[in-house]
């Protein structure tokens, strides 16, 4: 089986160690032609209310609430939806400045896939039958997850943006099941998951293979008293990843809005 | 199908919403739709990097003042799937940027389009999303 994916990704360079580890398990783990192929390029895209999914949405919990974007007002007033977000996670949020994050020191760390997956950007999936891998085009994240029985590792194990996520096919829906993602932010107002949230997805492919449904459900007892949720679906396309190589200039740029530097104004 | 599952399903169904439309770098928290404005004037630099590229510009104002705008574009790695290449803007380039104004009122905007004097546009056109 070749490593090469029917779209014809081409890895950029600052991917290649890791890439390499798990191009290696592809080749000697080929995927089984009887569970379902998610392997490709997916785009995001957006699916009718009628048209979701009963076998994702009847796995997502009773209490669930989705986590919405709720455009400018939710940045600065502390509207969070539905979400039952506990006391202090409510008083840490409301002290959020969105000028905090645009900083040269903030402004290239990326947010953990809770936020940054259903983001509007696209990604790339490798499958074999113990590991599938994201390379998600945002930020440049690879995620792992691994397919051959192992559990999540001890607490003392690190946190990062993408976590330890292992999984396992029930029927034709790969579930993914995420812990070990350190603290970040949930729906970019300020209300930000703990190290010890609790992720679980839900991929299924649409009849036809060319949409992927996906749901999160995201179980955090610090932050919520319910869970949030996320319904979202992508496209297969054809096409590829473009590298992020994000440039932290950004943020001084947007710090110093042009009009307040020194030499900003002068009499022609 | 059991209660149970009927009841669930139509609650989620109820519950949830897109997850699109969001991103670390948010268009609403620095910018108003409702606020369209344009500037015309010479760049002085232009950044073809992620998270969002910036064009700085230097605009003369209505009292003969230069002014230094920082014009911000929308996720180059979106720009370059409608067309933008990183060489399409140079410094002393004239051009003219139409786009969103920052709520805040300080001189930073949000690019729709970059057309130059003669009226051609440069690249594809963005839109007022996060991407």
């Amino acid at each position: 089986m070749s490593v090469r994916p029917r779209h014809g990704l081409l890895v950029p360079r600052v991917f290649l160690g890791a890439v390499a580890l798990v191009a290696a398990a592809v080749v000697s783990l080929p995927a089984s032609s009887a569970t379902p192929n998610l392997e490709g390029f997916w785009w995001p895209g957006r699916a009718a209310a009628d048209s979701r999914m009963p076998e994702l949405t009847s796995k997502l919990p009773a209490k669930g609430a989705a986590i919405r974007d709720l455009g400018a007002p939710s940045r600065t007033g502390g509207n969070f939806g539905e979400l039952d977000v506990k006391e202090a996670a409510r008083a840490a949020a409301m002290k959020w400045n969105p000028m905090d994050e645009e900083t040269v020191a903030n402004v290239c760390k990326p947010p953990s896939i809770i936020y940054g997956m259903p983001g509007p950007f696209p990604f790339e999936i490798y499958q074999s039958d113990k590991l599938i891998v994201f390379r998600l085009e945002y930020y440049d994240q690879v995620r792992v997850v691994f397919l051959d029985g192992r559990s999540h590792p001890g607490s003392d194990y690190p946190h990062t943006t993408v976590g330890h996520s292992i999984g396992r096919w029930e029927g034709d829906t790969l579930v993914v099941d995420t812990t070990h993602l350190a603290s970040s932010t949930m729906m970019g107002n300020g209300l930000r998951h703990s190290d010890d949230v609790h992720l679980v997805e839900r991929f299924r492919l649409t009849p036809d293979g060319k949409n992927m449904h996906w749901t999160q459900d995201v179980e955090d007892p610090q932050v919520l008293n319910n869970h949030g949720i996320r319904y979202s679906v992508m496209e297969r396309r054809k096409g590829n990843n473009i590298p992020y190589e994000c440039d932290p200039s950004y943020g001084q740029s947007i710090q110093q809005r042009g009009g307040q530097e020194p030499a900003a104004t002068e009499r022609k | 199908m059991g209660t149970r599952f009927l009841l669930i399903t139509a609650a989620t169904a109820l519950a949830l919403a897109s997850g699109r439309g969001h991103a670390h770098h948010s268009f609403a928290v620095h910018y108003d739709s409702s606020k369209p404005t344009t500037k015309e004037g010479v760049v002085t630099e232009f950044r073809f990097t992620n998270p969002h590229g910036i064009l700085m510009l230097d605009v003369t104002n209505a009292r003969g003042e230069k002014e230094r705008w920082t014009v911000e574009t929308t996720s180059p790695t979106y720009m370059r799937r409608s067309g933008w290449t990183r060489d399409m803007i140079k410094a002393g380039d004239h051009v003219i940027v139409d786009g969103w104004a920052a709520r805040d009122g300080s001189r930073l905007m949000r690019i729709r389009t970059v057309k130059r004097p003669d009226g051609t546009t440069i690249g594809g056109r963005q839109e007022a999303g996060d991407q």
